[in-house]
């Protein structure tokens, strides 16, 4: 036997491509040859295989052997290839019986010792195997766990080449890493946060009960110290917690970024990810030559937090727009196009003026026009993609000092479970999860008003100078807030609480 | 005309001496026509003035002066008949006005509102309903369109349906500050703007407190909203003294910076605003037949409403606060001042921060 193939599979973007690992020998003047499209860090896989190879006590004979990873057309990058190029020449070297790699899929790291190190990426990359139809997937021991969650697939963690080896050969047993066990982690993990920690803060908490019921995005307005970053880093502990799919596909995202964590793979939570307001586009919406998924894409079925919105760059904010809209994110580039899921709640903190105490001109000093070029930092149109916009006010000492026990997030969240429920059977069979999808068209058939809330929305319009844009907002966030209450009608004070929630355009702001 | 306009185009020479000169050859056309030796014989003027005055003399102003006719600037010089009358009795009356609108009418009573640029919504609020007020009851408000305190009680006078001019402190075809251009296109229709500076002059720092005595001279009383312990106000509210107008400043919260410099004045001998009705009364300017506004805190409100309404006031107050005031939740907190801001009785300044409108 001169010749085997393995199955591999390389990552573009979040998409599995599957590769064949060919390794010939034959006769002629010994040379080591790999062909395929590699990348730098894949040549180097010769070295590493080699020294392996014979540090596990295999000689490579002096033969010309060639190795070819197929597809041609795909770029192979990381290191995840070493294991199934020693092992595909292993098996063309007759060390191992074939029949056991058939329909296994290989990835896993060599080092010199022979040892196989961990890789990014390994969930989706053992989902797609899954898919293809392949029976047993062999992968480095630290990354078992993270591949059990496919169900319904073997997963063989192996520690060594030596080991997989001996289990190839029959030789050794290894028992499959069991699945399933991560369904649920009830025990929640240290310095998990809850909402009962907040003191005080009653109309802002409303408001993100209102906000993560509907799925809004949020805009938190108020003085430094304020707690705006507090409250919004406990917004997903009041979100349902995700579906087990849900849960997969926000492990794929952390996994190909190599963020998962060793012992509990599964992202079981809702992701709360904080931007520092440096950040780049690349780093926030994703990139890189093949791009990588970014701070967006990490965020993707939680929360994506800006502190300090008027102090990110404005090109910055501007990218978020379309992912905003569409709920994913395209980067073209000039070898492809790349898709993110990117479907997140929005929470944004900013102050209210340069030096955060406006209205309160004990304290403030900023002319109008110093909080007008302020406010100018941020867009018309990006303003336009939030929909709840509330202050967070100053604490005061005596609520510093309370110690009235407060609601705890578990209680919130089943409430919010009840209201997204009714959400889904009203939406049901449309292309919408909740009230903040709610296009045009669709506000009119599902925000429909009665002749009172007719008349008040009238009034509001011209009163409160009124944009097309509110306006819907208005509708959507009272759908929600009349959700809350049943899912009846909307009535006067669910527009009215709305009303209240609006942001306020510029223009008519800080005078 | 021309000549006029020449004369009061020099820089260099001051407004006293234009006039002196101006009596003297009792024409400007004899000013403009004047030899080096004539102008020495005078013995009022200094060296460097007479130079200044030569150089003008050579200089082209019949295009500068059709052009601002072109724009639609009037301009009025101190001897001419429109020149207001009141004017010409403050000390240092500026030599030419120009004007695009119109003048006061000298029969009508004029009362300037003045304050803070950088008020209060108590300040702004104030200044919106006694320039309402006092316009109603036919008075023409004046002020200098400044931010604030200015501008609030020429939007107030322009809500009214009354008069306001506007003394500015750059050429009258400058919009200063810009963000009070439609304050500035609104006020040309029925009233007018006013300067001494030539049109096209930029406003510059040292023209304000200038213009602050046209502002007291043109108007029968100041009122002074607004006001830190030192500030540009106060400069006009002295040289509305040193004009024999009469001043009155607007109480406010012992606590407020921004009310200092009223209750300074008050101390030093203003009168007290009490009221914009209390106002009229004291100038003797009767108000005619409804002009009496119903006071909207007599408005039925509801209960909740009036719960939340008398907690409001003129400092912003957070929806928070008034959860606590009240003891309602949040969701009816909110919805009440939607309610009221509806009802315009209440206006949010800030997100969530609310201030009541009387």
């Amino acid at each position: 036997m001169s010749f085997s193939t393995i199955m591999s599979a390389a990552i573009e973007g979040l998409h599995v491509e599957p590769v064949h690992v060919e390794t010939d020998i034959s006769s002629g003047l010994p040379v080591f040859h790999m062909v395929g499209y590699l990348s730098s860090e894949v040549k180097e896989a010769s070295e590493r295989v080699r020294t392996a190879v014979h540090n596990s006590g295999i000689q490579i004979p002096a033969k010309k052997i060639i190795i070819n990873l197929a597809p041609a057309t795909v770029r192979k990058r990381g290191a995840s290839f070493d294991l199934p190029i020693a092992l595909s020449l292993l098996s063309a070297l007759g060390e191992l019986e074939a029949k056991k790699l058939k329909r296994t899929l290989v990835i896993g790291e060599l080092s010199l010792d022979g040892r196989i190190r961990e890789v990014k990426g390994v969930l989706p990359m053992v989902m797609e195997a899954k898919r293809m139809g392949c029976v047993r997937c062999l992968l480095p021991k630290g990354n078992a766990p993270e591949g059990a969650l496919a169900e319904g697939i073997e997963i063989i963690g192996t520690e060594s080449l030596r080991q997989a080896v001996d289990y190839l050969k029959g030789e050794a047993d290894i028992l499959p890493e069991e699945g399933g066990v991560w369904e649920r982690y009830d025990t929640p993990l240290p310095g998990m946060v809850d909402f009962s920690d907040i003191q005080g803060q009653e109309s802002v908490k409303r408001a993100v009960e209102v906000a993560v019921c509907g799925g809004h995005n949020l805009l938190l307005i108020g003085p430094p110290g304020s707690g705006k970053s507090m409250i919004a880093r406990r917004i997903p502990t009041i979100l349902p917690p995700p579906s087990h799919d849900e849960s997969l596909e926000i492990t794929k995202i952390y996994s190909v970024l190599g963020l998962v964590d060793k012992d509990r793979p599964l992202m079981s939570g809702r992701p709360f990810r904080s931007v520092h307001h440096t950040v780049t586009k690349a780093a926030l919406i994703g990139g890189g030559l093949i791009p990588a998924p970014g701070e967006i894409s990490l965020a993707h079925g939680g929360v994506l937090f800006l502190d300090e919105l008027t102090e990110f760059r404005k090109s910055v904010l501007e990218v978020l727009r379309q992912p905003l809209e569409e709920r994913k994110i395209h980067i073209n580039r000039a070898h492809g196009n790349y898709v993110f899921p990117s479907n997140f709640i929005l929470a944004a903190a900013m102050n209210p003026c340069p030096c955060g105490n406006y209205p309160d001109f004990s304290k403030c000093n900023c002319t109008p026009w110093q909080i007008r070029q302020y406010l100018d930092r941020i867009s018309q149109p990006f303003l336009d993609r939030i929909d709840i916009c509330v202050e967070a006010p100053k604490l005061q000492y005596e609520e510093i000092r309370e110690s009235v026990p407060k609601e705890t997030s578990a209680v919130i969240r089943r409430r919010v479970e009840a209201v997204r429920s009714i959400q889904q059977k009203r939406y049901e069979g449309q292309d919408i999860l909740n009230n903040a999808m709610l296009g045009v068209r669709q506000i009119d058939e599902f925000c429909r008003l009665g002749k009172e809330e007719e008349f008040l929305m009238k009034q509001a319009f011209t009163s409160l100078n009124l944009t097309a844009r509110t306006y819907h907002k208005i509708l959507k966030v009272a759908r929600t807030i009349a959700d809350m209450d049943g899912g009846g009608q909307i009535r006067l004070p669910h527009l009215k609480e709305a009303i209240g929630y609006r942001t306020v355009d510029k223009k008519y702001w800080g005078r | 005309m021309m000549y006029e306009y020449w004369l009061a185009s020099i820089y260099g020479v001051s407004a006293a001496k234009k006039r002196l000169l101006r009596e003297r050859l009792k024409t400007a056309e004899a000013v403009y026509n004047i030899e080096e030796k004539e102008l020495c014989s005078l013995g009022f003027l200094k060296e460097k003035e007479i130079q200044v005055i030569l150089e003008a003399g050579k200089r082209e102003v019949k295009g500068a002066y059709e052009r601002m006719a072109e724009q639609g600037i009037a301009f009025v010089p101190y001897f001419s008949a429109e020149y207001p009358k009141k004017l010409k009795d403050i000390p240092g009356p500026p030599y030419a006005l120009y004007v695009k609108g119109k003048l006061p009418e000298e029969s009508v009573p004029c009362v300037a509102i003045v304050g803070a640029r950088r008020c209060t919504p108590y300040g702004e609020e104030m200044a919106l309903r006694y320039g309402e007020r006092l316009s109603r009851a036919g008075v023409q408000v004046i002020s200098g369109m400044a931010r604030g305190i200015d501008g609030a009680g020429q939007r107030g006078a322009l809500n009214g349906g009354g008069k306001t001019f506007g003394v500015l402190g750059c050429g009258v075809d400058i919009c200063y500050p810009r963000e009070n251009f439609g304050l500035y296109m609104d006020m040309m229709k029925e009233g007018g703007a006013i300067s001494e500076q030539l049109p096209g002059a930029k406003p510059l720092p040292g023209y304000f407190p200038a213009r602050n005595r046209i502002i007291s001279g043109l108007s029968d009383a100041v009122l002074v909203m607004e006001a830190k312990e030192r500030s540009g106000s106060l400069i006009t509210a002295d040289m509305a003294l040193e004009q024999g107008r009469d001043v009155y400043a607007l109480p406010g919260s012992a606590t407020s910076p921004l009310s200092t410099g009223c209750h300074r004045l008050i101390q030093q001998g203003a009168g007290i605003l009490i009221s914009p009705e209390d106002l009229l009364d004291e100038m003797n300017i009767r108000v005619k037949g409804d002009l009496q506004i119903i006071s909207k805190n007599e408005k039925m409100l509801e209960t909740t409403e009036n719960l939340v309404y008398s907690c409001l006031g003129f400092i912003p107050k957070g929806v928070d606060g008034l959860i606590k005031e009240t003891g309602l939740s949040a969701r009816e907190v909110l919805e009440q001042l939607v309610t009221l801001e509806l009802q315009g009785v209440a206006k949010e300044i800030s997100k969530n921060n609310y201030i009541r409108i009387l």
